[in-house]
C-alpha cells in the first residue's frame, strides 16, 4: 500500500519494526496456540500488503536462500526415510547389546549414538527421532527414563557442530558467510569435542546414582525385531554409506550440500518405493512442510527489517561490545546468539544474526570469523538452556510448579541452566583459542 | 482395612514385605497400583514444538511407546503379585502423583503404602532431599493416612551432625 502512497522513511522503519518485533514475540509467546508458521507467515503477508518489503524483493530474498529450503527438504526426507528402514531402531538395539548389561556403559553409548546420528542426519533426527526409540529401548528394559532422555535431547545441541550439515543453522548461517570446511572444522571441531565432553561428564555426576544397575539383555529380543525388511535396510546402509561421505566432499569443495541431501533422500525414497516400505503420500508426511512457512515467514520479515538498517545497527552494537577484539567477538556471538534462540527460537535467531553480521563484514578476519563461528555455535548449543522450549515455556512450567504440579519440563531446565553456561563458556574460550 | 501398595518398578519386595505386615494386625485388602507416567511424552512433544514439528499423534513410535509402557507396567505388577498373591491390581496412566491421590479416593484406601523414591541399584538415600517429588506431593495430598516406607539403611548410622 506505501509503494503507492509514499512514506516518510522514519514511518516505514517504525512500522516494519513493529510488526517485525510483534513477529517476534508472536513466535515466542504463540498467542491463542496460533502455529508458529503463521505468526512468520502473517508478519510477512502484512509487511507486502503494506507495501514495506517489495514483493520482488521478497521473492528474491527466498530464491536467495534456495539451499537451506532444500536442505531442511532433504534432510527431512533423508530421516524420514533411514526411519521407516528401522535403521534408528536397530542402532539402538545395537547401543543396547554392545553395553552389556550395564546401565552406565548404555548411557554413554546413547550419547555416542546420539553424536554420530546428529554429524550425519543433524539434530533434528536426534531430538525427534532417536529420541522416542531411546524411550521405548529403556522402558523396555526397565531403566530408569530421564536420564537417557536428556541425553539424547542435549546431545542433539552439543554435537550439531560437528559438521556444516549438523545443524541446519549452520546452512543458514554458512549460505551467506560461507566457511570452506577446513576453516569449519578448524574452528568448531575442537570446540564441538569439548562440550560433548563436558556434557557426557557432567550427567556422569548428575546420574551416576541412576545407572549404577544393570538391565537382562533378554529384554533386548522383544525390541530385536527392528529391521522390518533385510533387503531395504541394506539399501539404506549402502545409500547412507555414499551420502555420509558425499556430504563431507562437497562441503570441501563448497558445493551445495542440499543437493547431497535431495539426492540421498530421493534414493532412499526409489528404494521405499520398490520395496513398497512406503507410499509417495506416507512420504509426504514424513516431512513438515509448515516448517518451509515458517523460514520463508522470518526470511521476508527480517529482510524488510534490513532494509530499514536496523539489524545493521544491530550488528554495529555487537561490534562495539566485543570491543574490537577476537575475544570479544567469540563471546558477544556466543551468549548473544544463545540469549536470543531461548527467547525467540533458534531459527529466527539465526536468521537476525546473520542480516546484523553485515556490519561485521570488513571487520578483520579474525573478528568477522569468530563473530560467524561464535554465531552459528550459540545458535546450535544456546537451546539446551531451555532444550524442551523456549523461556516463556520454562515460565508457563514454573506457574504449574506453583500450582503444585510436578512439572517435568522443568527438570530439563534445572539441568539446563547446569550444563549450558558452562558449555557455552568452555567452547567460546576453545574458539576464541583457534580463531 | 483396604491398603494401596504403590508400585516404581524398583520396590515390590519393599512393599510386599509392609504390607504383609498388616496382615497380622487386621483382615485386609490389598490393591497394588502402578502409574504409566505420561511426563516423558508431554517432553518429547514440547520438544518437538521447539523444533516446529505437532506432537507426535498416532504414529508407528507411539504404538511402540505404548506398548512398552504396557509392557512394563504389567511386569511391574506381576513382580508385586509375586510377594502377594491375592492383591488386586491397577494400571493408571497420567502423572503418578495425582494418579496416586485420586485411584487412592476413589478405591477408598484406608493406607497408602509408598516409597520414598525409586532406588536403582544405589545405596539407601538419606538426608534432605531424601523424599522425591511424587512421595512428597502424595504426603500433602492424600485422602487418607500415608505409610512412607525407606529402605534399612541401618549401616549408615549413627548420624554425627
Amino acid at each position: 500500500m506505501f509503494l503507492y502512497f509514499p512514506l516518510a522513511e522514519f514511518w516505514r522503519t517504525l512500522l516494519t519494526s513493529l510488526i517485525g518485533l510483534l513477529t517476534l514475540v508472536g513466535i515466542m509467546i504463540r498467542p491463542f496456540r496460533w502455529n508458529e508458521s503463521h505468526v512468520a507467515m502473517g508478519g510477512a503477508a502484512t509487511l507486502l500488503l503494506l507495501g514495506l518489503i517489495r514483493p520482488a524483493d521478497a521473492a528474491l530474498t527466498l530464491v536467495r536462500d534456495w539451499n537451506t529450503f532444500l536442505f531442511f527438504l532433504g534432510m527431512m526426507g533423508l530421516s524420514a526415510m533411514a526411519e521407516a528402514a528401522g535403521l534408528f531402531d536397530w542402532l539402538a538395539v545395537q547401543a543396547a547389546r554392545l553395553a552389556r548389561r550395564s546401565a552406565a556403559r548404555l548411557f554413554l553409548n546413547v550419547f555416542l549414538l546420539g553424536t554420530v546420528i546428529t554429524m550425519i542426519f543433524s539434530n533434528d533426527t536426534t531430538a525427534l527421532i532417536l529420541t522416542p526409540v531411546v524411550y521405548v529401548l529403556v522402558t523396555r528394559l526397565r531403566l530408569p527414563v530421564l536420564p537417557y532422555l536428556f541425553a539424547c535431547t542435549f546431545i542433539a545441541d552439543t554435537a550439531s557442530f560437528l559438521l556444516p550439515i549438523s545443524n541446519p543453522i549452520n546452512i543458514i548461517v554458512m549460505s551467506r558467510y560461507p566457511l570452506n570446511l577446513f576453516s569449519f572444522l578448524r574452528l568448531l571441531f575442537l570446540p564441538s569435542l569439548v562440550v560433548i565432553a563436558i556434557n557426557i561428564g557432567i550427567f556422569y555426576l548428575l546420574y551416576c546414582s541412576q545407572l549404577r544397575g544393570s538391565f537382562n539383555i533378554d529384554n533386548l529380543s522383544v525390541v530385536g525385531k527392528a529391521v522390518k525388511h533385510r533387503a531395504y535396510f541394506r539399501y539404506t546402509l549402502w545409500v547412507l554409506a555414499i551420502v555420509a561421505p558425499s556430504y563431507v566432499i562437497a562441503s570441501a569443495f563448497q558445493f551445495p550440500l542440499s543437493t547431497v541431501a535431495v539426492v540421498g533422500a530421493l534414493l532412499l525414497l526409489g528404494g521405499a518405493l520398490f520395496w513398497k516400505r512406503t507410499t509417495l503420500l506416507d512420504a509426504g508426511k514424513g516431512i513438515s512442510w509448515s516448517i518451509f512457512e515458517f523460514i520463508a515467514g522470518m526470511f521476508v520479515v527480517v529482510r524488510a527489517i534490513e532494509n530499514t538498517g536496523l539489524t545493521i545497527k544491530l550488528g554495529n552494537l555487537l561490534l562495539r561490545l566485543s570491543g574490537g577484539t577476537s575475544f570479544g567477538a567469540v563471546m558477544v556471538g556466543t551468549f548473544g546468539a544463545a540469549l536470543g534462540t531461548n527467547l525467540i527460537n533458534n531459527v529466527p535467531m539465526a536468521v537476525v544474526m546473520n542480516s546484523s553480521l553485515g556490519s561485521v563484514q570488513h571487520a578483520a578476519p579474525a573478528i568477522r570469523n569468530g563473530f560467524v563461528a561464535a554465531t552459528m555455535f550459540g545458535c546450535d548449543l544456546g537451546p539446551n538452556l531451555t532444550t524442551v522450549g523456549s523461556l516463556a515455556t520454562i515460565l508457563w512450567l514454573l506457574i504449574l510448579r506453583q500450582r503444585d504440579v510436578e512439572v517435568s519440563g522443568l527438570d530439563y531446565f534445572k539441568v539446563g541452566v547446569l550444563v549450558t553456561p558452562v558449555m557455552l563458556f568452555a567452547g567460546a574460550l576453545t574458539i576464541w583459542l583457534l580463531s | 482395612m483396604r491398603v494401596l501398595g504403590c508400585l516404581d518398578g524398583t520396590n515390590a519386595e519393599q512393599i510386599g514385605h509392609v504390607a504383609r505386615m498388616f496382615t497380622s494386625v487386621e483382615p485386609q485388602t490389598i490393591a497394588l497400583l502402578t502409574v504409566i507416567d505420561i511426563g516423558p511424552r508431554e517432553d518429547i512433544d514440547r520438544l518437538r514444538g521447539r523444533f516446529l514439528r505437532p506432537p507426535m499423534g498416532h504414529q508407528p513410535v507411539t504404538e511402540e511407546m505404548l506398548a512398552a509402557e504396557t509392557a512394563a507396567a504389567q511386569e511391574i505388577l506381576s513382580a508385586g503379585r509375586a510377594y502377594l498373591e491375592k492383591a488386586e491390581t491397577m494400571v493408571r496412566q497420567g502423572r503418578p502423583e495425582l494418579e496416586i491421590v485420586n485411584a487412592a479416593a476413589e478405591w477408598r484406601a484406608d493406607v497408602i503404602l509408598i516409597c520414598a523414591r525409586a532406588e536403582y541399584g544405589e545405596p539407601p538415600h538419606l538426608g534432605p532431599r531424601s523424599v522425591g517429588h511424587v512421595a512428597r506431593f502424595v504426603l500433602d495430598h492424600a485422602p487418607c493416612p500415608v505409610l512412607l516406607v525407606r529402605p534399612k539403611a541401618r549401616e549408615q548410622f549413627p548420624i554425627d551432625h
